[in-house]
């Protein structure tokens, strides 16, 4: 047998003036001797945090329950059609998050260790914390994607200053950190990552957006000539795959541009990036596309989400809640407070619902993006009103290439270091460490599958 | 910013023991709550080598009972005080129930309620007793933290494997108080017998230095039978009456090294005689050797004929003393109000 034609690399990309699209997985990828023997057997694994602030309240997070997962609790209810794709871990313990002598800042001291697993310390200056799980993993698997990691935010970049009780923003404002004393401070504006991820990296002025608008329609122009050669060595199949993905970047492209001009026009001297919409649901959802996108066409396997920062007052008018998030969450006991809180919790993990719903949606080959993936959802506070560092809400969203057992509510035993659960996603994703923060071993696979 | 250290507060005691084998662990716990009540210890991590989710069920029935009333004002005025985690040793081979476990465990009211709640009931509501311990010496002042053992050494050692733990005890821990072994009459302490292979580690790495308790000390300075007769009568029910009983067919006098130990540990100056230093080692059978040296870190509690009533009756005082109001020893000066969270800005353009 022969081979008839070529296969086009996992890693190529439809290229312009300014602009490298990645493509995503084509049927065309597959060499032709080999099409139904050397498809992929296994999803490309990825690994994701995405983390919500000031703790949840747990008594609408946690069932009552453990073991398979049935009716969940108010906050996670729409996440109800994703139980079966979903584990819930409970009892994980940041033990580095509590004061330890540091006294107040647990805001600051629980965004700080929640990825690296070290007591960071308090200043405002010289900060210090750790080498964080996802930049080991992105590290390591640096050469195999156009970025070996994406941070991401919706809020809050400031990298100096106070933001909690003498701890620096650094570290309530980032997730990700390279070096004990390197952040990696998110992105936060849905055109930076756009144009990261699209085009040559380089944000233009709102002005000098606008004026190129006037003549340019869409990333998508730039690299037409190299879509239409595409196209044209393409089976159907591949074309009706490679219309839809370009499509939904044309629409985020759009939703990002429909964000520029609304701003502008409400705001021409606003101080926020142009084109983060006004609507929290509209950022988020913004966000989480162009993510998805991003694994799509395999140009990351490890992302950041810093959905808000630790310690955030921001008020959610959009639910009616004009008190600031932060404030809430030392509710004292008060129903009212705790209500608003409940609200805020809810409202942000059905935005999380319909990511996964969206990463169920999108094929990659054979199988469901979320397939591969491995996405903490949680946070690095229990209870907000008093500062509880243990049983840290987490939530574990896709089965790692059937590496993790989904559908189940997991509760280890009091103590269990959360750097325990990070130890075993970076074995999961390739990187064997003896030890990470204060693990005391790795949660063993036999728990998660 | 420099950050100023906090006032320093009472020692903090990590607790490990054989929790309901006999009764020695449980009149120590009982003691050290005492000595907390009147504020001369924090007990910091309670755990037990004990395998049997009723051991740890015990632990958190005398948590529950010595934690004494709401506090009346202050910052957790109202409030009652957290129940602190229980350790258990989980290594899956549950050991089997005693009498005593049974007595305070299984005792029911008229209605057929418990008589002692507690709130371990699955292998998830103990902790993990390893992280327990460790966790609890990373919150301690430098200097301000001892370990008192009151059982196996099974725990301590697992301790001891986790990375940095052995310069953090040294840097956190004063002493660790070893009720184990005999120093005088070549006994086999069924403590050491238990896990050979332990005590031998953990006495030839231990960082810290270390004051044992012999059988020679528990069986000399027992806890009096009759204080358990008349001393408790406050109480309509006492978990440490009940295990008492149950232990052994009453009168007796009970054996208490442990006692020693945290009382040694909390108030090491008048109470007790220490040997010249040296170094213990263990032999495979279990008994325990002393050899002096002068630079040995070692050192075994030796009784003072002069102190013995006087430990005698500071131990039923301590353990029958009601129970007083306080605040979580975790939360002591860390509980602090946020200050400087800044209200959100405007995201700056990238």
């Amino acid at each position: 047998m022969t081979i008839t034609r070529k296969a086009l690399h996992r890693r190529s990309f439809l290229r312009g003036m300014g602009a490298a699209i990645g493509l995503p997985f084509l049927d065309a990828m597959v060499p032709a001797m080999a099409m139904g023997q050397a498809r992929p057997r296994k999803p490309a694994l990825r690994m994701a945090f995405a983390y919500v602030p000031n703790g949840i309240i747990m008594n609408q997070w946690n069932p009552g329950y453990e073991g398979k997962l049935g009716e969940l609790p108010r906050i996670l209810k729409a996440m109800e059609p994703h139980r079966d794709d979903i584990l819930m871990l409970g009892n994980l313990t940041h033990n580095t998050g509590r004061a330890l002598l540091d006294g107040a800042g647990d805001h600051g001291r629980c965004s700080g260790s929640y990825l690296t697993g070290i007591q960071v310390k308090k200043t405002t200056v010289d900060i210090r914390a750790g080498v964080s799980c996802d930049q080991i993993v992105a590290k390591h698997l640096a050469d195999q994607t156009r970025f070996p990691s994406l941070e991401l935010g919706m809020e809050d970049a400031r990298q100096a200053g106070d933001c909690d009780s003498g701890y620096s923003c650094a570290y309530t404002n980032n997730l990700a950190w390279k070096s004990e004393t390197q952040p990696l401070p998110p992105i936060l504006d849905p055109r930076a990552l756009f144009e990261r991820l699209f085009g040559n990296g380089v944000i233009l002025s709102p002005e000098t957006r606008m004026r190129q608008a006037d003549y340019r329609r869409s990333i998508l122009d730039f690299v037409g000539e190299d879509t239409l050669k595409l196209e044209a060595t393409l089976g159907p199949t591949d074309r009706r795959k490679l219309d839809e993905y370009l499509s939904s970047i044309r629409e985020v492209e759009r939703q990002i541009e429909h964000a520029e001009k609304t701003n502008a026009q409400i705001d021409p001297h606003m101080e926020k990036p142009y084109g983060v919409p006004a609507d929290f649901a509209e950022h988020f959802k913004l966000m989480t596309d162009m993510i998805t996108i991003a694994f799509q066409a395999d140009l990351t396997r490890v992302v950041t989400f810093l959905i808000t920062r630790e310690g955030t007052s921001r008020p959610y008018r959009e639910l009616g809640i004009s008190d600031g998030h932060h404030p809430c969450t030392h509710h004292e006991n008060k129903p009212e407070l705790i209500e608003k809180v409940t609200e805020i919790n809810t409202y942000h993990a059905t935005q999380m619902a319909g990511w996964v719903e969206k990463l169920k949606s999108t094929r990659e080959g054979d199988f469901r993006l979320l397939d591969g993936m491995m996405m903490v959802y949680g946070a690095g506070l229990s209870d907000g009103n008093r500062h509880l560092h243990e049983d840290l809400p987490t939530l574990m969203i896709g089965n790692a290439g059937g590496a993790i057992k989904t559908g189940r509510r997991l509760v280890y035993r009091k103590e269990t270091p959360m750097c325990n659960l990070h130890l075993a996603m970076m074995e999961r994703m390739g990187v064997h460490m003896e030890h990470f923060g204060d693990a005391t071993g790795e949660l063993s696979l036999a728990d998660l599958a | 910013m420099q950050f100023q250290e906090p006032v320093k507060p009472p020692v903090g005691i990590a607790f490990d023991s054989d929790l309901g084998n006999g009764v020695d662990a449980a009149l120590a716990l009982a003691l050290l709550y005492g000595l907390e009540g009147k504020g001369e210890a924090r007990l910091v991590s309670n755990s037990t080598t004990v395998s049997n989710l009723k051991s740890a069920a015990f632990g958190d029935v005398l948590a529950r009972f010595y934690a004494g009333p709401p506090p009346a004002s202050g910052a957790f005025g109202g409030f009652q005080r957290p129940v602190p985690p229980i350790g258990m040793a989980g290594d899956g081979n549950l050991a089997g129930d005693n009498s005593v476990l049974k007595a305070v465990l299984e005792k029911k009211t008229a209605e057929g309620t418990p008589v002692y709640p507690h709130g371990i009931n699955k292998l998830n509501d103990t902790a993990d007793a390893v992280a327990l311990i460790r966790n609890a010496m990373t919150a301690q002042q430098d200097q301000n933290c001892l370990v008192v053992l009151a059982g196996p050494a099974t725990n301590l050692v697992r301790v001891m494997d986790l990375p940095g733990v052995l310069d953090l005890v040294k840097r956190k821990v004063k002493l660790l108080a070893l009720a184990a072994g005999s120093y005088r009459d070549g006994r086999v302490d069924p403590r050491v017998k238990a896990d050979v292979a332990a005590a031998k580690r953990l006495l030839a790495e231990w960082p810290t230095p270390i004051v044992a308790v012999g059988t020679e000390v528990g069986d000399g300075l027992p806890f009096p039978g009759s204080s358990i007769e008349k001393d408790f009568a406050w109480a309509p029910a006492h978990p440490i009456v009940d295990a008492y009983r149950a232990f052994q067919t009453m009168p007796y006098d009970a054996p208490v090294p442990s006692m020693a130990a945290v009382l040694y540990a909390v108030r090491p100056d008048g109470y007790f005689k220490l040997s010249a230093p040296g170094t213990i080692g263990v032999l495979d059978d279990g008994r325990t050797r002393f050899t002096p040296a002068a630079d040995g870190r070692h050192r075994y509690l030796v009784i003072d004929p002069a102190q013995k009533e006087r430990v005698i009756q500071t131990y039923t005082e301590l353990v029958s003393a009601k129970p007083v109001a306080r605040q979580n020893p975790r939360f002591h000066n860390d509980q602090k109000k946020d200050t400087a969270l800044t209200p959100p800005v405007p995201v700056k353009k990238q």
